[in-house]
Order: C-alpha cells, then structure tokens, then sequence
C-alpha cells in the first residue's frame, strides 16, 4: 500500500471515529449546532481525501451522507432517532469501505455493495426534496454569450483572432493578484498577436493610490482554445474585473457594443482597437456612422451594478456577523486544538525498530558492564554505569513512544452499549473511568476483541430487563462500567455489571450436564465459576447473536494469555459481575531478577518479586513453609526443569506475587536486577507452561524467562486439591 | 525555488499536494491547522504563495486569509483556497476576505500546477 492510501486509512478511521461520538452526542443534545458541524466536517474530510487518493467507491458514498448532513446543519431536516440510527449504520459501511481499502481488493463485495445500496435508498429519503444543484444560472449566461456570436447585423469583421478586452478591478492587487501573471499565462494558451494597454482610468499622482490597479488592456490572442478556456484564465477575477471576449470573425457590431459598454470614451477606444489591429479604420468609422442613428439613450449597464453591489455589500455584512459568532465560539476550541497541533505522526513501525534497537543496546550495554566489573578498573566500571543508566532511561522514553491511552478503545464501546441495549430492550448506562491510563499499542490493539466480548456478554446475560430489575429493587437502568488502571507493573481492565451475576447452581448443573465436572465432584464457589472460561460451555438459555455461542469465554481467555495476561472473574449472585483483566505495560523490555540454578539462569519479572529468604534444609520433604503465620507453597525450579547437578547446601526462595496470590521459587543463587529484552520463543515452545520467552545476557548466555503466573497457577491449584483431598491441616514449618 | 505554504486539517490532502508539488520542483511549508499557520506567518515564515483549506475546526481558512491579509509581510502574496463544487457562497467570502483565487477539490495535478503557475510570480 502506498503512503498516501495509509495516511488516509489512518486519517479516515480517526474522522469516522469523531463522526460516531458526534452522532453518539447528537442523540442526547440534538440541537447542538457546533457539533453538527463537527459531523460534517468530518464526512467532508473523508469525503475530499478519498477523492484525492481516487477511491471512488468511498467517495460516493460519503457524497450521499454529506448531502444528508447538509440538510441537517441547514437545518432542512431534523434530528430523530431514525436519522442517528441511519447515520452510525453508515458509519460502519464506512468502516467496512475502508477495510475493504485497506485490504487492498479493488471493490467491495457484492455484500457490501449491496448494503451500500440499501443504505443510499434510505439517505435517499432524506435529501428527495432537496432543491436541484445550483449552477443552472452560470450555464444559461454562457450559452447567452454565445448566442451573441451569431446574431445578424454589421458585416464580418476580418479577423482571425480572438479579441480579449479586461478592466481590472481596483483591489486586485490587494488579493494577491498581478495583472500580469494573467497575461503571461494567457500566452500560455496561444501567441499574443496584439496587446494595448488601458491606463484610461489612471488618476493625477498626487491622487494616486500605489495599492490599487488602474490597468485595463486590449489583447489580440490566436489560439485554438476555446473560449471557456479562454474565460476560465480570468476566472479569479471576473467578479471584480470587466471581461469581453470576441471570438475570431466576431461582427462588427459586436464590437461596436463592446466599445459602448466598456467605460473608456467611444472614439479613443475605437482607436485603441484599431491600433491593435482588431478593427481596421474603415470598419470603425462605418460601425460609429451606423451606430449613431440608433443609440440607445442611458447607460443601463451602470444603472443595473449598482443593486448588485448593495446586494454585495448585504451579503458581506451578513457573512461578517456569521463569521464573527463562529470566531467566539471556536476560540473555546483553539486552546484544545493548539496541543493537538504538538503531536507528531509517526509510523508505527518506525516505532518498533527503535525499540528493537534501544533492545539491543540495552544487551550491549549489559555486556560492556560485565566486562567491565571483570576487569576491576574502577574508573572503567563507573563510566558503563552511568552509561547503563542513560540506557536505562533512553528504554523508559523509547518505550514510553508506543504507550498509547486506552480511552480510545473505551470510547468505541459507547456505540456498543447503545447499539446493543436497544437490541435487548434494555436500558444500560455505560461508565468509563482511568479512559487515560497508558498501556503499549501492540496490546491496545489486541484487547479489543476480548473486551468487546466481556461487555456484550455483561449486556446479554448478566444485566436483567428493566421490569426484573425493578421487582429485585434495583434502578431500572442498568450499568455497565470499564475501568482501567496501573497496578504493580501491570495494567488492570475491569469489566463490571450491576446485573444478576453468574448463576452458581445453573453453571454447575450445565457443567455436570455436559460431563465437564462429575455430580459427586465437590468444587469450591470460585471453582464453579471458573467453570466458564471452559472450552464449550454457555448457560443462556437461547442464543442470541449477540454472545451465547458458547465459544466466548474460553476465546477471551486465550487471547490474554497470549498478551502475556491473566484473567479472573468475582460475582455474586443478585449483586452483579467483575471481570478482571491484567496485562503486562509492555511486551518488549522488562526489568528482571536474575537467579541461577545448576549452570542455567533463569529471568522473573521483578514487579512480581516480593523478597528473597533463604530456605533451610528442613523443608527437604515439603514445597509449603510457614512465611510469618502465612503458608507459602514454593516449586523448585531444579526439579521441574529437571536441572543436573548437586543440589548446594544453601538455596534461596525467591518470594513472588500475582494477582494478590504468593508463592516462592526455590533457586540456587540469587543474581540481582538485570534490564531484560524479551525474545519470544520459537512456535515450537508455544505451549510450554512456565517459561515465557528468553533473554541474551551480558556474557552472550541465554536466560529463560520465567512464566510466575502460570507457575503460581499450577502451584495453587495443587495446593487446593491436596487440601480438598485430605482437607487436614498442613503441618507447617518454620522459615526464619 | 519558489516555496508554497499548504494548510490543510487533512494529512491525506498536505500529502499528495505536497508530493505533486516536490516533484514540479517547488518547496513547500506545511501546517495542520489554521493556528498553526498563523504562528509560523507570525514569525515571518518566507514563502511565494499560501495554498489553505476553508473549512478547518479552530481558525478557518477565511479567518487565516484575512489574519494574514493583516501582516504587512503578506499584503500582495498571492493566496489560494481549496474549496469544492458546492460552496460557490463561500468562494465570495473568501475572494473578500483577501484570497486571490480557488483550488476546486479533488483536482488533478495538472489543474493544481495550471493554477499555481497563474498565480506565483
């Protein structure tokens, strides 16, 4: 794809995006003028940057819309609730316009096509009494001008050129304008046989003013342009300029009225024509003669310019109040339009190669301080110090580059939760809070799709209808809320619904049902629960098409653990659902723990360590110890890994935390903080539990990265089961 | 080298008319926004010919013609305007708040070149 095509997609999406929240607003507060415009303007910019890039099918699309927002700030029409309606379904053919650009097919498909269509017949509606195109008024003047050419009386004057007279107006130069660029593009058009110049209106010097044009001229042109060609050369100063053109083998008496009409005296203009060689003596002395027998008494052209130039004059007075009015308001708007303005478009993958750079030197820089602590210069080890924290920091801005906010994905779910609502014949406030919390843009992106699915099920299943609601004692509105916020190195999302919650017995009964758990089974509430993120496993009791595939939940949960994320549900019954969603800040670089094992060392997030403690000998037969009263289960990473080698006569735990639950990771040594640059791991590792990518150390040696969520996972839920199983107490043994 | 100044809200529309400009050999100074815009003709930007858009959220082009019209710097500069079939009213305000001539959208970039060469001197 070209850059041009991406910079419109970008751009497109971001005014389709405006134009949604605006027809969104536009339903609460329909008399909103500002926002109207806004709308508006929004289509317009779609609509004149698809003509630029020629994508013609989003053109014409967006021209039909923009006819009907026309009306609509006209106000020729008004806002319903049909309109909005009709307006955000365009939106979305929008939406699928641009996929189809983006995708790079040529057309869309039929199916789009086809709702394309039926969405114009509908527009249609709107603007079928609209008044036909202006224009109609330019077209008759010209085919006037033309019917002159032909009329009868005076003889052929033998000329084969076109005779230009111009007046220019007394501003021009104050627009910008030169007269002679007007004449040297004139040139352009064909060669200028003649040209006399018009000073006639000049004033003594003394009255002269520098700024304004007096200049008027004559010109013989030859050149197989026509004329509209020849006209649209003037074009910029026809308004304020007088123009006659005479074709080639013009009559004679056409040039006599243009010689009538233009305001210079008749005898000296006769003469200037002459000069010019547009009329030859004899022919003007005989048109004078003829002329004066039938001259029509007063100078009607001037008497008709004058209500035109009040009109003119009207017509600014109006545009100026207009102008005025709009200026006070969008001085509001300037301040916010100012910081936009500091913002700088970068690609995105211009972005990547820079992390990927700061990555690598990150590993350099590891690479240099180790060498350099091995060499036991001091002055040396200082100066790859101070250079590892310029690194350090450079990672910090650099990755701060791809942290976009999460609002905007926030936003879209407005339409959503109204779309969808009324689908339901529900009533559902959305509310939105942390919409500015920053997370990287490769997982922004990702999130969408698992959380539009969290909300659709909370509408669908969890919020009841208003009458239920009401018989539970509960507002008539229900809610639904997206929040967003930082916790220890990772960002929470919470997707919460004031509904009915998850329904304890009816998931357990459909879980027997399908064979998934076992009648005799006895599972803790939480476990029941969890039951949802299951393969297979809905309990609506009919599915809408909105969710209630039974495909969901376990969907959503893979997509976040492929961001490297967790996710967990609480509910009550009666009171409503939380589900919680975590997600690493960035999926690039990590400051980590390096701790060793045998020859092998191993990387965990340090955001998630807690402590180190040392773990005394006596724990030999156990993975639980007794942390202050706590009991802590811990894995040892030599036994899982299956690492060679004697195990030492100290180990350390180091102590992690996830998601409010600890656990410790016994390890030989305990190596310190080290910046870590996350590789991923070869497809072939993909469903390796526990590790979750590798890193290049200081000496070139690779560090697996640990996996703790999963890990806790695993230890926990052994945890448990051992517990329900003998459910005794476990004999505890003391740490320190 | 003549440079020519592009306002426009549109990143699409800076783009292509910047491209068609470059490769007809002309310099060219961009900016986003009307605000923008005035603050580098504040500080006495240096160019040939301004080329804005009408309809821009915050200081439309209008206001941006006669704000410049207003700076003794600019008062002969030649000023273009983007506009499109359907506002023939505005080509009006537009030629009296100071513009010298019109750019109807989409146009190709012979027209585009067509009109600059009439206007820069």
């Amino acid at each position: 794809m070209d850059e041009l095509t991406s910079v419109f997609i970008q751009e497109g999406r971001e005014q389709l995006q405006a134009m949604e929240n605006g027809l969104l607003d536009l339903e609460q507060d329909p008399d909103n003028h500002d926002n109207i415009n806004g709308i508006f303007r929004a289509a317009h910019t779609i609509k004149g940057a698809s003509g630029v890039i020629e994508c013609h099918y989003i053109e014409n699309f967006m021209h039909r819309v923009e006819n009907v927002l026309d009306r609509l700030r006209n106000g020729e029409i008004h806002v319903s609730g049909d309109l909005t309606g009709l307006l955000l379904r365009c939106c979305d053919q929008l939406g699928r316009l641009m996929d189809v650009l983006e995708a790079g097919d040529p057309e869309p498909s039929a199916e789009v096509q086809a709702a394309g269509e039926s969405l114009q017949i509908e527009l249609n509606t709107y603007t079928a009494h609209a008044a036909p195109v202006a224009g109609g008024a330019i077209v008759e003047v010209e085919t006037d001008a033309a019917g002159d050419v032909h009329s009868s009386g005076g003889g052929v004057v033998n000329t084969d050129s076109w005779h230009i007279s111009v007046r220019f107006g007394l501003h021009m130069l104050r627009g910008g304008m030169d007269p002679l660029s007007f004449i040297r593009f004139l040139g352009s058009l064909g060669e200028i046989i003649a040209l006399e110049t018009v000073p006639d209106v000049m004033p003594p010097a003394a009255e002269m003013d520098p700024e304004s044009c007096y200049l008027g001229f004559e010109i013989r042109l030859q050149t197989r342009s026509s004329k509209a060609d020849i006209e649209r050369v003037f074009d910029f100063c026809r308004d304020d300029c007088e123009l006659r053109i005479l074709p080639p083998n013009s009559k004679l008496h056409e040039y006599l009225k243009l010689i009538h009409d233009l305001p210079e005296d008749d005898m000296r203009l006769g003469e200037i024509l002459v000069r010019a060689g547009a009329l030859t003596q004899a022919e003007l002395d005989e048109g004078l003669r003829a002329q004066l027998q039938v001259r029509l008494p007063g100078a009607e052209g001037a008497a008709e310019s004058t209500p035109i130039g009040e009109i003119l004059v009207d017509k600014k007075v109006v545009h100026k109040e207009v102008v005025e009015a709009a200026v006070h308001k969008q001085t509001q708007l300037s301040e916010k339009k100012a910081v936009e303005a500091r913002l700088i478009r970068v690609q995105a993958d211009k972005l990547d190669q820079l992390i990927d750079l700061v990555g690598e030197l990150v590993i350099a820089g590891a690479s240099a301080n180790l060498l350099a602590q091995r060499s036991g210069q001091s002055e040396l080890v200082e100066s790859t110090s101070i250079l590892s924290r310029l690194v350090e920091n450079i990672r910090d801005s650099a990755l701060q580059l791809r942290m976009v906010q999460i609002g905007e994905t926030f936003t879209r779910f407005n339409r959503v939760v109204r779309d969808v609502s009324k689908e339901l014949g529900k009533e559902i406030d959305l509310i939105i809070t942390g919409a500015d919390t920053e997370l990287d843009k490769s997982v922004v992106e990702k999130i969408g799709d698992p959380l539009m699915h969290l909300v659709r099920n909370c509408m669908d299943h969890g919020i009841e209808p208003a009458a239920v609601r009401e018989a539970r004692g509960k507002s008539r509105r229900g809610t639904v809320e997206l929040n967003a916020y930082h916790d220890s190195g990772s960002i929470v999302i919470e997707v919460v619904d004031d509904g009915g919650g998850l329904p304890r017995d009816k998931i357990l009964q459909k879980a027997i049902d399908k064979g998934m758990v076992q009648p005799t089974q006895t599972l803790t509430d939480q476990e029941i629960i969890n039951l949802i993120w299951e393969p297979g496993f809905s309990t609506a009791d009919q599915v809408t098409n909105l969710s209630g595939r039974g495909v969901g939940m376990d969907v959503v949960r893979r997509n976040i653990q492929n961001l490297r994320g967790s996710c967990e549900v609480n509910s009550t019954e009666g009171e409503g659902s939380k589900f919680t969603i975590r997600l690493p800040l960035t999926l690039a670089i990590i400051d980590g723990f390096l701790v060793g094992v045998g020859k092998a060392a191993y990387v965990i997030p340090l955001d998630m360590v807690v402590e180190c403690i040392e773990l005394k000998s006596n724990t030999a037969d156990r993975d639980f110890l007794n942390l202050r009263g706590e009991v802590l289960p811990f894995v040892r990473l030599r036994e899982l890994f299956e690492i060679d080698g004697e195990q030492p006569a100290r180990e350390n735990i180091v102590v992690v935390q996830h998601a409010g639950q600890k656990a410790g990771i016994v390890v030989d040594q305990l190596m310190g903080e080290f910046q870590t640059v996350i590789k991923p791991l070869g497809t072939i590792f993909r469903h390796l539990r526990g590790i979750g990518g590798s890193t290049i150390l200081g000496s070139g040696d690779v560090a697996l990265i640990l996996d703790v969520q999963s890990l806790i996972h695993r230890k926990t839920r052994q945890e448990e089961r051992s517990m329900h199983a003998n459910s005794a107490l476990p004999r505890s043994t003391q740490a320190n | 080298m003549k440079t020519i100044f592009l306002v426009d809200d549109s990143a699409t529309i800076l783009l292509s008319i910047s491209n068609i400009l470059g490769k007809a050999g002309y310099a060219t100074e961009k900016a986003a926004s009307g605000e923008e815009a005035l603050r580098k003709f504040q500080s006495g930007v240096k160019v040939d010919l301004l080329i804005t858009d009408l309809n821009m959220p915050g200081i439309n082009g209008i206001e941006l013609i006669k704000e410049v019209r207003k700076l003794p710097t600019y008062k002969f500069m030649p000023i273009l305007f983007l506009t499109t079939e359907s506002q023939q009213s505005r080509k009006m305000e537009a030629k009296a708040a100071g513009a010298s001539g019109w750019i109807v959208k989409p146009a190709t970039a012979d027209d585009l070149l067509n009109t600059i060469k009439l206007v820069l001197r």
